[in-house]
């Protein structure tokens, strides 16, 4: 940059592209206007820190028409209210990625992240903005998974310049001005600000382009994976009062010899019956069962549930293999064509001795018993984007929901 | 070796020193213990619970007992049925453990219950009662005795042990999470000394003003907010909105208002009483509450001070704006026209445009410009700018 005379910020100009920005995309008009601007000249272009300010170069903005600077504006908004920084850090000691080069890949990933659908529609895209397409990836992602989709190479060089800010991809940069430094957000004033612009996304969705609706929905609940979920349902399931570990006053404790007078009782273990109901169905993948089956095996071991105590129903139209879990990828599921789920329900509760707990992994496109059955239920839920009709003499027919009496994990 | 000199190297080891540091974990636990509310602390395993707990004890200055519940069994806690000479007539004594009667004489005390996710569910129902009822076999602990629990998140918590709703709803929830940075100091030798809230004697009626003006503020506005169940499985065992629950965030408010602590704390002790959604939507009520009145700009324009966050500043324009169109009068209109002109001179123009616009709307034929207007230039020329681009991206897009 030597040799560049030094300019004088045109704050007109910025703030008309602004301006611009908010009128282009009036629900990210709050955050636009909580951030606090901060002449630099030491930042290539347009920066953000995670206090949110934002950090301007005089001479970018000069070089620059007013439709991509509203562009710039709201790329660098976005790197805030999705928390990039926070996730940077995150991402980084989770798999151990430190260092500038790490970082540079964390801020590409978190452009990628936003740069798919967040330009068009009356906001231009700047010149420079790197896309997924670009990098030969796959658009509609996450910053953490394109993380894994990309190296730094020669593909990349020219993004080696690339600067948001440690708003962007949490590394101090030091033109910041720091937590003490002046008009910075509290952490609370920003997830209020987040929170505002969440709450007016969601008020009106239909206006709203697909990534910043994932955005709103999981603003203050990022989604839990659903193994965890999964695994805390069926868990909780098989150690309810009956199962598992528990005290009993039916036979005295071995304690209480040296306590007269007292009586004492003792703990029984009676390992969980869980049953299995897989939905064999055309509808739903070898994978996606294979998958969710081993996990289930999985959580039922730890709960201390043994393999013989597991039985297995595969279910399309009826009800057809009843056989006890011994290894779980060495299940033959026998199916095919259409889904009647109670009659795997029917079957289940026939077993002996008769399940504490019922997991049912389906797509969900099936009748569901009328009432409850007589023990906890969990319910395995692939989702489907599209519900293509089973029943093929009633074009509109819409499957149920899972009734109310189970626990709904929606798996992958 | 001598054992002499290995307590030696164990003295040395233990001499560490403190050093004062905000800790806003500490200070919200104090603020929720100190309301006589029961917390629930949800933490890895091995992240310090214990040794905050230990530091709450003495800033209280209440003698700590900690039980883990894991190696405990139901009747400790729900009382020992004790045979005496005639059933019958006596009836049968449910018997309560050593500390629990320790607690009971000494009147006061911190009780910690740890490992709560790992016990059988039997010793959770047991503990449950004890939490809420504050009920121990036939004992029932003084008022003076404060409760905290503390449990493994469910996805580490390996019989998945979870609140239902009903339990969770009497909880103020509180993540514990480790600060690295403490964390690396503090093994270099220097821990942290929190200091923590003290309550203001001279504040008390105004606190308690000032969180029913708050909480009753938004719910008379948002009704939806009142009581409202959580939905999907993730949100499971976590705080959520009901009267009791809001009931328990007043009382927080109005404890962190006499102490003064930051809205951060705060933050965090209503998010976890009423949930995150409902919680943030009480501090960015209880913001606006402290944005400067409408109706103050209007009669003193120029000397309005407008707050420095853009997005509040456009909020309180928008507001003087709706107030003059609510009683529309020449002098409140030229008002307005004064504060938005004050506006510009001390911050960034494009906020302007949008109430500068909407006011001009508002016009009578009979009101005369005012001379203040020519100050607004700025934002006119600054949103013909705008309107270019936009013309100019409208075009491309079309070409």
């Amino acid at each position: 940059m030597t040799g560049t005379p030094a300019r004088t910020l045109d704050a007109e100009k910025l703030f008309a592209a602004r301006l611009q920005a908010a009128r282009a995309r009036p629900y990210l008009a709050t955050a636009l206007f909580a951030l606090h601007v901060v002449e630099s000249r030491r930042v290539p272009t347009m920066a953000v820190d995670r206090h949110w300010r934002c950090y301007v170069s005089p001479a970018f903005v000069a070089g620059i028409p007013v439709e991509e600077l509203a562009g710039v504006w709201v790329h660098e908004v976005s790197h805030l209210l999705r928390d990039h920084h926070g996730r940077s850090d995150r991402v980084a000691a989770e798999r151990g990625l430190a260092g500038p080069g790490e970082r540079l890949r964390m801020n590409i990933a978190a452009d990628l992240e936003i740069n798919d659908d967040v330009y068009g529609d009356g906001l231009v895209r700047p010149g420079g903005a790197v896309e997924p397409g670009d990098l030969g990836l796959p658009e509609g992602e996450l910053m953490e998974d394109y993380l894994r989709l990309f190296r730094l190479g020669p593909h990349t060089q020219d993004l080696a310049w690339l600067d948001c800010g440690s708003g962007a991809d949490g590394l101090d940069r030091d033109w910041d001005l720091g937590p003490d430094g002046a008009y910075g957000l509290s952490e609370q004033e920003r997830d209020a600000v987040r929170f505002r612009v969440a709450q007016g996304i969601t008020a009106r969705p239909g206006s709203v382009p697909k990534g910043w609706r994932r955005w709103a929905e999981e603003a203050f609940h990022p989604p839990q994976p659903w193994r965890e979920l999964l695994g805390a349902a069926v868990r909780s399931a098989a150690s309810g009062p009956g199962a598992g570990e528990d005290y009993t006053y039916g036979r005295p404790a071995r304690r209480s010899a040296g306590l007269p007078g007292v009586v004492l009782p003792s703990l029984r273990r009676r390992p969980p019956r869980v049953a299995v109901v897989v939905d064999t169905s055309g509808s739903v993948s070898d994978a996606e069962l294979g998958s969710a089956l081993l996990e289930v095996a999985a959580i039922v071991r730890a709960v201390g549930g043994r393999r013989d105590l597991v039985s297995v129903v595969s279910c399309d139209a009826a009800a057809r293999v009843v056989q006890p879990l011994c290894r779980a990828e060495g299940i033959a599921l026998v199916g095919g064509g259409g889904t009647d789920l109670r009659q795997g329900f029917a079957r289940a509760l026939r077993t002996e001795p008769r399940p504490d707990v019922v997991v049912v992994l389906t797509d969900g496109q099936t009748p569901w018993p009328e009432a409850r059955p007589a023990c906890r239920t969990v319910v395995g839920l692939f989702p489907r984007e599209r519900r293509p009709s089973r029943n093929e003499d009633d074009p509109g027919y819409v499957p149920d929901r899972p009734p109310d009496w189970a626990r709904v994990v929606t798996i992958g | 070796m001598s054992l002499d000199i290995a307590a030696d190297l164990l003295a040395l080891l233990h001499d560490t020193a403190t050093e004062p540091r905000a800790d806003p974990q500490l200070e919200a636990l104090t603020l929720a213990v100190a309301a006589d509310l029961p917390v629930l602390l949800w933490g890895e395993p091995g992240i310090g619970k214990t040794a905050a707990l230990t530091q709450l004890a003495e800033a209280l200055e209440l003698p700590l007992t900690t039980v883990i519940a894991s190696v405990h069994e139901p009747s400790d806690f729900s009382g020992l049925p004790v045979v005496g000479d005639d059933p019958a007539t006596q009836g049968v004594p449910m018997a309560p453990p050593d500390w629990a009667v320790h607690l009971a004489r000494e009147g006061r005390g911190l009780l910690f219950l740890d490992e709560l996710s790992t016990a059988p569910p039997a010793v959770q129902a047991a503990l449950l009662r004890l939490v809420l009822e504050r009920r121990v076999g036939a004992l029932r602990l003084p008022p003076g005795v404060r409760i905290v629990a503390a449990a493994n998140p469910r996805s580490s918590a390996a019989d998945g042990w979870e609140l239902s709703p009903p339990l969770a709803n009497r909880f103020v929830h509180l993540q514990w999470a480790h600060d690295h940075e403490v964390v690396v100091r503090g093994l270099g030798g220097t821990w942290p000394r929190a200091s923590l809230p003290r309550l203001d004697p001279e504040r008390l009626a105004e606190a308690v003003a000032f969180a029913r003006r708050a909480v009753c503020g938004l719910l008379a506005v948002r009704p939806a907010l009142v009581h409202r169940l959580p939905q999907n499985e993730a949100r499971r065992g976590g705080a959520w909105p009901s009267p009791r629950s809001w009931d328990m965030a007043l009382r927080l408010v109005a404890f962190a208002t006499a102490a003064g602590t930051s809205r951060e704390v705060l933050s965090m002790l209503v998010r976890g009483t009423v949930g995150d959604g409902p919680g943030l939507e009480l501090l960015a009520a209880m913001d606006r509450m402290d944005l400067p009145d409408p109706e103050t700009l209007l009669a003193d324009p120029a000397g309005a001070e407008l707050p420095e966050r853009g997005d509040l500043r456009q909020a309180v324009l928008d507001g003087v704006v709706e107030a003059v169109r609510k009683r529309p009068e020449k002098p409140r209109w030229d008002a307005a026209w004064t504060v938005l002109g004050r506006a510009l001179e001390s911050g960034p123009p494009d906020l302007v445009v949008v109430p500068a616009s909407t006011l001009a709307a508002l016009r009578r034929p009979d009101w005369d410009v005012p001379a203040s207007i020519d100050r607004l230039a700025g934002a006119v020329s600054l949103s013909r700018q705008a309107d270019l681009a936009a013309a100019r991206v409208a075009a491309g897009r079309r070409g």
